[in-house]
């Protein structure tokens, strides 16, 4: 059995960018859980995505086995976490299952909108911060400046934390060093039933599902019978162990404080629940341990299968991203305009993006996806309170009394320069401003009222266009405030086509639908007749566009004979034709729901 | 073992690929030659290429000879001899065939035409595109309209009595009033046919390295400009008989007729296509590639470029394609005939949505294009044809 005293669990905690996942790709090196010649960038990134993008989406944990300076033997487990505000919940899940944080900054950047926040959320978690400076070997690291941001901004001493370079490998020991000085052991009563929080979890074809757990108390063994509190379903234990760099290493058990895996031949994803409890089934915890927040998804949007046969595949995919990605909701829908799909609830907008790629690469789907909602509240005139996430069931003008949106606080932290521009910005999305303070003598940090569809609505291109990448936003829900939205529809030749309404506030409406419709004029590619595009509110048109009937699609000359080249242009066209839907009468291609999906304000 | 009369008729097709200056839209295979050294060898790899065909056409009756370009008149009078003398020699050449070559203003005068008269040649096709020297220029074409005159009446002088002018619509600069002026002007002096194409702007020419700089007349000025090259040509005598040519008192193209009709013709030369025995190839447009495949012996260059068995379904698919084409479009028993298989059943029905719009006509002999029908061709057709789908 490990000595609890001789464990550290810890998480690594970041601004987006700066080096999080390159320090947890060194400490791995250091410790010899990778050795040299394996390493490649970021090993615990292990999605393609992940490394594609260079962010962590899922949370990664994995063991390292360190001998100290002190000549003592510890286990240190590592969970890796994701850095963008949407997956906070991520964030927040693996937290719990650690005693200290390791938080980076960059040396170059200092403290940034997303350091704060995640700091925030590691010490509402009680957890222990040890900072670590990263980048040092660029010409424009500011260590002292660092140090000195760290103790006014967060409030933690920094004198003597771990300043390093991940990147070039300078310095990596301290940090090690400092895990085990800083950071607390595991506490816990070894004697005691057994109390398990699981915080993530994965499907893996072969094993079934993996559920990744920290032991609070007592001890698990592979062949016990375990009983999952929150549904009372019982598995029996085939492995427990611990996730290694390259994967899973059964250990027989796993006691008080330990974080690792385990199996139980559980098939249904639906079982495991992020922030469960497990049991034993013949000895169970009188109580459950306090579960996580449960995540509220903020964005919806419906996702189709671009081929209406791949229904029940989109289904399987997404129940089974739905398994370890606990913040995705999804329920049924139908539309006239895309036949069966989902209605899928995300934390953000980097979350669908995310979500949606996940769809189509690892799932092999081609995918068709509304423009993004957020849940609004309408009081209808029988004085019905309706919550609607999805345009089409929004009520009609006459009958709604009052419609409320959601409002968010967001803090925006900006160099000073671009405060202007980023007011305006916030000023145009009918932002109400809070507040303004300095950081330092460079950044600024604002705050502000902002409607969610306001933000949803390409706002985050936005901000990072008007600052040139230099902004960072964070938001979280506040309350729900009447407001004048009304829904926009739009007519392709005269029909309705669902699945492009949006909501929309009454002030931006005009704009809006003058934007759509252009779009979609460009975008739905011309047929033999005349296409009228409107958009509408209620029974009142207001915008309208025509796609002008073609008139010219003709091949004049055929090249001394060469029949071949005509032929394949007709099966290029042939192949386009397809790929459309017939909306009524109308073909439209993807990338018209694309171009409407993707309105931006900016371009 | 055939008599004259069994023999199959078969169109032949020559590929000279010089020109004395390349057009900016031209993707032809073509290009101005740098030494008299390359057009030497090209015209001995010709006739080594007719040499290699000369046996395998032996039961085939070659009704139309067309020689085609670049242009073919940047050789000088004794070379074209060479060739022409080659394919009497190396193919059965019909006595009354059609036999027609391409020529560009200001390259041949009088005296060559007299000359090609003598070889045999009847039909002369020469290119003109427009009648304005800014649309001229903007094309890239180093010739007046008053070269093209003098071009023109030196033909009939030299007696020519079977002449086709090109013509170009939707170029630059192009406006409707400017394109009737251009129709007018060659209306007036009488060719027999016409060959009316619009500029498409090909990937890899100096026009799609400028597509954005280009003024360009837009689509509905080009349907109005086709919709009155239509009435206006009919008028003057001459009747639409395919998409992109006009003739009158019945001088259509029996060579391009072949095209439509998915007959046999076979392309010799650099950049040549054919459709030969039910297999649709074409030679190299690599002109040193084409050179030393023939003249090098055991060369391992392979000439040709492209190949395919078109198998029944897909021939169907071509005749369709090309046929609808055609003024008097599809003849369903035509079809019938050569296909063994009930039009109606395989294609017609797919036809009858455009019916109705007026995109299609049917009557009791077959289908055919509407005008406007016919100028959104391709829309409808990627619709009615299988295409392997």
């Amino acid at each position: 059995m490990a000595n609890n005293k001789k464990i550290r669990n810890f998480s690594i905690i970041a601004h987006i960018d700066h080096g999080k996942s390159t320090l947890a790709d060194r400490l791995l090196e250091e410790t010899g859980a990778v050795a040299k010649r394996d390493m490649e960038e970021q090993v615990l990134d292990n999605m393609d995505l992940e490394r594609e993008r260079g962010i962590t989406i899922k949370a990664r944990a994995v063991r390292l086995d360190y001998k100290a300076d002190s000549g003592d033997d510890y286990i240190f487990k590592l969970i890796d976490t994701p850095g963008h505000v949407d997956f906070n919940y991520e964030v927040s899940s693996s937290l719990n299952a650690c005693e200290g944080a390791l938080l980076v900054v960059d040396a170059t950047q200092g403290i940034e909108a997303q350091t704060l926040a995640n700091a925030y959320l590691a010490v509402d978690a009680g957890l222990e911060i040890v900072p670590v400076i990263n980048k040092i070997d660029l010409p424009s690291a500011d260590v002292d400046r660092c140090r000195n941001e760290i103790e006014d901004i967060i409030g933690i001493p920094a004198e003597d934390c771990p300043a390093v370079s991940a990147k070039v490998g300078l310095n990596i020991h301290d940090v090690l060093e400092a895990v085990v000085r800083d950071i607390p052991n595991p506490e816990g009563d070894a004697d005691a039933p057994l109390r398990a929080l699981i915080f993530d979890s994965y499907y893996d074809s072969y094993l079934g599902v993996v559920v990744y757990i920290r032991i609070i108390d007592g001890t698990l063994r592979t062949g016990d019978k375990i009983k999952l509190m929150s549904t009372g379903a019982v598995f029996e234990v085939t492995a427990v162990g611990s996730m290694e760099a390259f994967g899973l290493k059964p250990r027989g058990e796993l006691s008080v404080g330990e974080v690792g895996y385990l199996t139980a031949s559980i098939k249904n994803i639906s079982d495991t629940r992020v922030g469960d409890t497990v049991t034993l089934a013949e000895n169970p915890a009188s109580e459950a341990l306090p579960g996580f927040k449960a995540v509220q998804p903020m964005v919806f949007a419906g996702i189709y299968p671009e081929d209406g046969a791949r229904y029940e595949d989109l289904r399987e995919a997404l129940l089974k991203l739905q398994l370890n990605d606990a913040a995705l909701t999804f329920e049924p829908e139908t539309s006239t305009a895309l036949g069966f799909g989902f209605r899928c609830g995300f934390l953000g907008l980097l979350h669908m993006e995310i979500i949606e790629e996940r769809l189509e690469r690892e799932f092999n789907l081609d995918l068709i996806t509304t423009a993004p909602s957020v849940i609004y509240e309408v009081k209808t005139k029988d004085g019905e309170l309706r919550r609607i996430d999805n345009p089409t069931d929004y009520p009609q003008p006459d009958d709604i009394d009052v419609a409320y949106e959601p409002i968010v606080k967001a803090s925006i932290i900006t160099p000073q320069e671009y405060v202007g521009a980023l007011m305006d910005l916030c000023q145009d999305r009918r932002g109400i401003f809070k507040d303004m303070k300095y950081l330092d003598n460079i950044r600024v940090e604002l705050h502000y009222e902002l409607p969610l569809n306001e933000i949803i609505y390409n706002f985050f291109d936005a901000l990072k266009s008007r600052s040139r990448g230099y902004a960072s936003l964070d938001y979280e829900m506040y309350e729900y405030r009447a407001s004048k939205l009304c829904r926009l529809d739009i007519l392709l030749n005269a029909e309705q086509v669902d699945a492009l309404s949006f909501i929309v506030h009454e002030e931006k409406a005009y704009a809006r639908a003058r934007k759509i419709a252009e779009r979609l004029k460009d975008n739905i590619p011309r047929q033999l007749f005349e296409i009228p595009i409107q958009a509408a509110i209620g029974s009142r048109i207001i915008a309208r566009e025509t796609v002008k009937a073609l008139r010219k699609d003709v091949l004049a000359k055929c090249y001394g004979g060469d029949i071949t080249r005509k032929k394949k242009l007709l099966e290029k066209q042939k192949e386009g034709k397809k790929k459309m839907r017939k909306l009524g009468s109308v073909q439209v291609s993807p990338e018209a729901f694309m171009a409407v999906l993707k309105l931006g304000d900016d371009n | 073992m055939f008599g004259k009369k069994n023999r199959k008729p078969l169109g032949l097709y020559i590929h000279i690929p010089f020109c004395k200056s390349k057009c900016d839209y031209c993707d032809f295979c073509s290009f101005v030659p740098n030494n008299k050294g390359v057009v030497e060898h090209y015209t001995d790899a010709l006739i080594l290429q007719m040499e290699d065909w000369s046996s395998r056409c032996r039961n085939y009756s070659v009704d139309s000879v067309y020689i085609g370009g670049g242009t073919p008149t940047y050789l000088d009078i004794r070379r074209i001899a060479r060739i022409i003398d080659a394919a009497y020699s190396n193919f059965k050449i019909e006595k009354n065939a059609e036999f027609t070559i391409e020529c560009n203003p200001a390259t041949a005068d009088y005296e060559y035409f007299k000359k090609l008269r003598r070889l045999g040649v009847n039909r002369l096709s020469i290119g003109c595109q427009s009648t304005h020297a800014n649309e001229l220029k903007a094309l890239g074409r180093i010739h007046s309209f008053e070269q093209f005159k003098a071009c023109f009446e030196d033909a009939r002088e030299a007696g020519f009595d079977n002449i086709s002018v090109d013509l170009m619509y939707g170029i630059p600069e192009q406006t409707e009033q400017s394109f009737i002026e251009t129709l007018t002007a060659i209306a007036s002096l009488g060719p027999e046919h016409i060959s009316l194409y619009a500029l498409k702007i090909e990937d890899n020419t100096p026009f799609a390295a400028m597509r954005d700089k280009l003024v360009l007349p837009d689509e509905e000025a080009e349907y109005s400009m086709y919709s009155h090259a239509v009435e206006y040509l009919a008028t003057r005598g001459y009747e639409r008989y395919e998409i992109s040519n006009f003739c009158r008192d019945g001088a259509a193209s029996l060579h391009n007729l072949k095209y439509w009709h998915c007959d046999d013709y076979l392309g010799l030369g650099a950049g040549a296509h054919s459709y030969f025995e039910d297999e649709r190839f074409s030679t190299t447009r690599v002109v040193r590639d084409y050179i030393d495949g023939l003249e090098i012996i055991g060369s391992d260059i392979n000439i040709v470029a492209s190949s395919e068995k078109i198998d029944s379904a897909e021939c169907m698919d071509e005749y369709v394609m090309l046929g609808m084409r055609l003024a008097e479009g599809i003849v369903v028993a035509d079809f019938e005939k050569r296909f063994n298989t009930s039009f109606a059943e395989k294609y017609g029905y797919r036809f009858d949505e455009y019916l109705e719009e007026g995109f299609i006509i049917k009557d009791e002999t077959g289908y055919r294009f509407s005008s406007k029908g016919m100028f959104v061709s391709n829309y409808i057709l990627s619709d009615v044809l299988e295409l392997g789908e």
